[in-house]
């Protein structure tokens, strides 16, 4: 497991600014101003401070970011945050921390807004990262990125600075950059960064590079359930599921309550298309371990998808349904709207897409316990549903006006989520009405997508692009995401791609491979 | 990718069409005359082939003559550091960097009133 949360809401890559090296060239040459005083050999070697007036208080947060980053223990690294902010209550830096690291929707805003008020009570750098979040926040992005920068320029090989930029590349998939930083950091014994960075190499694909990585992550930590529990998502990710069941069972070993392992085990027979094996791996999982919120709807909406997955929509609807109800009832409006848009997309008839989508905004105007930016993003996640649904009836004035909306979110807000969103929905629109080259310009940008590599594929089969299509054509067989993207499209994919006898159009583009 | 300037630089905003009069060396001054020095990433790196396509309208090998026969004009830097070490530090020079590059060192420059992170900016995506 990784951890994806901890500043996740930044948009942003990282800079690498250890100013190191001459640039020599054939038109010139350009000093690129390496750093030789001894302030700033001073500043290099230095760690971001942390301000509070409890000593206790600093030790408990030391602690949490280790056990959050090396062990990936998010309860237990909140718990420590929580008594941090209890005995220093002026402690920003905490706060912010909290707020970033809970898996409460609640505590996160609380605890947000908690950081920015306290913020006059912090360090200079302290002030910087919390200032840094909160641009990022507001969609304030280039002031984001020179606040990020200027942390890292100041505390270049500072493990936690480091792992908040790594972490925040990687959720906004610039895994080279993150790769980066990481190796000119110089850090070598933090055994949570060889995790992320063998994420990083994964999703680039790269995984012998991911498994060398995992290897000495499990060396660093024998004893211990998240390098095995890692070792296995990175298997699967790579389409060895036989292995990725074995090192899930060796965390669970080590540590049987290491529920995301149990749930891992889950993820992989639903992939493994054994989906009545898969929930009775869920459902064990849910009676033996109390979780925490969030992490109960995410295994409990991949619990729906095994019904996806399996054909059943009406066991999809029932599941779907109940965890829509539970977060009414907890008050978790963007979970809730979530829902209802995730059963928006797998509907075969558009009325009772319509209908889910309209509840789904319902829940969204509550606005309970959400950040704005997460309510602003799964606005536009409901937005593309919407163009979805009006391609597949054939509405285009209303294609048109609700591309014109996201259109106008996605200008506005420097927010890559929503921004894929519109890329994602205008390439669908554009495909739909075969003006293929403008449809390739746009899903280009939203490839982590399924239902737009899918579009992106014969897209480029439908230009005479053959290598395009192929190698987009082979991303999209091997994604092995437990998402209701890839339930959705991938399955059926593979299917065609494996049927000597099935013509879609699909298969056109397999068929080239 | 973002086009910056050194901080006292009172551009904040250009047409497309005078940023590549400017990467042509066509204008070679700023509206106060100070003289207008160029610095770019390696022309045959990924991160400048964008760069090329739509400021030089040139091919590799192109920009790579024509760049040699502008070196009083045009710098070349191995990173992104570099470029902006060198903008930061000398009036007049403008560069391209990778938007995540940015540091407060050096100013933004919008084309055509767009900023890098908008739709629409004229050196989006790669």
């Amino acid at each position: 497991m990784v951890r994806t949360d901890l500043m996740s809401k930044f948009a942003m890559r990282s800079a690498t600014l250890l100013l190191t090296g001459v640039a020599v060239f054939f038109a010139a040459e350009i000093a690129s101003g390496q750093q030789s005083s001894s302030a700033a050999m001073e500043s290099a070697s230095a760690n971001l401070p942390l301000t509070s007036q409890s000593e206790e208080a600093k030790r408990l947060v030391g602690e949490a970011m280790r056990v959050g980053l090396d062990l990936v223990e998010q309860e237990q690294s909140d718990v420590m945050l929580r008594q941090a902010v209890k005995l220093d209550p002026d402690f920003a830096m905490a706060h912010l921390l909290l707020a970033e690291n809970s898996l409460d929707p609640a505590e996160q805003v609380a605890e947000s807004a908690k950081a920015v008020a306290l913020r006059g009570h912090a360090s200079p750098a302290e002030r910087l990262v919390i200032e840094w979040w909160q641009d990022a926040s507001d969609h304030k992005l280039i002031s984001a990125i020179t606040k990020m920068n200027d942390v890292l320029s100041q505390y270049p090989h500072d493990k936690w600075v480091i792992f908040m930029v790594t972490n925040w590349l990687t959720t906004q998939t610039q895994y080279e950059r993150a790769i980066a930083v990481y190796e000119r950091s110089g850090i070598t014994d933090s055994p949570g960064l060889l995790n992320n960075m063998g994420y990083c190499y994964a999703y680039m694909r790269e995984f012998d590079k991911a498994f060398t990585l995992m290897d000495k992550y499990v060396a660093a930590l024998p004893k211990d359930a998240n390098p095995e529990d890692s070792y296995a998502e990175i298997l699967r990710m790579a389409g060895s599921f036989n292995k990725a069941l074995e090192h899930y069972r060796a965390a669970l070993a080590i540590d049987p309550q290491f529920y995301s392992s149990q749930f891992g085990l889950a993820d992989t027979y639903s992939l493994m298309g054994d989906q009545i094996r898969a929930r009775q791996e869920y459902e064990t999982g849910f009676q033996k371990f109390p979780l925490p919120e969030l992490h109960q709807v995410q295994w409990q909406t991949r619990e729906a998808e095994t019904y996806i997955r399996e054909g059943d929509l009406k066991g999809a609807d029932h599941a779907f349904q109940s965890i829509a109800d539970d977060a009414h009832s907890k008050h978790m409006s963007q979970v809730e709207a979530d829902t209802y848009r995730q059963m928006a997309m797998y509907q075969p008839d558009p009325k009772p897409a319509l209908a889910l989508l309209t509840r789904a905004e319902a829940a969204l105007k509550e606005g309970k316990n959400s950040m704005p930016a997460a309510l602003h993003q799964e606005q536009a996640q409901i937005l593309r549903v919407r163009v979805e649904v009006a391609v597949k009836t054939g509405n285009q004035a209303a294609i048109h006006a609700l591309l014109v909306r996201l259109d106008e979110m996605s200008g506005n807000s420097n927010d890559r989520l929503i921004e894929t969103a519109y890329h994602g929905a205008e390439g669908a629109a554009l495909f739909s009405q075969h003006k293929y080259d403008e449809a390739i310009s746009h899903l280009e940008e939203d490839k982590n997508n399924p239902l737009s590599l899918k579009l992106l594929a014969l897209a480029y089969q439908k230009i005479g692009y053959s290598a395009g299509a192929k190698r987009t054509s082979e991303t999209l067989a091997n994604l092995n995401d437990p998402s209701l993207e890839q339930a959705l499209v991938v399955p059926p994919f593979r299917k065609c791609y494996e049927d000597p006898s099935c013509s879609g159009t699909v298969k056109a583009v397999s068929l080239k491979k | 990718m973002a086009v910056i300037t050194d901080t006292a630089n009172a551009t904040t905003d250009l047409p497309a069409s005078e940023l590549v009069k400017i990467f042509n060396v066509h204008t070679r001054t700023w509206p106060d005359g100070k003289p207008i020095t160029i610095v770019l990433r390696d022309p045959s790196s990924a991160d400048m082939q964008l760069v090329l396509r739509k400021l030089f309208g040139m091919s590799q090998e192109q920009a790579h003559t024509f760049m040699q026969s502008h070196k009083a004009a045009i710098m070349i830097a191995d990173s992104d550091d570099a470029v902006i070490h060198f903008v930061s530090s000398t009036r007049g020079a403008v560069g391209v960097v990778d938007l995540y590059s940015l540091t407060k060192d050096v100013h933004v420059v919008k084309i055509d009133g767009k900023l890098p992170v908008e739709q629409g900016y004229l050196l989006r995506g790669n």
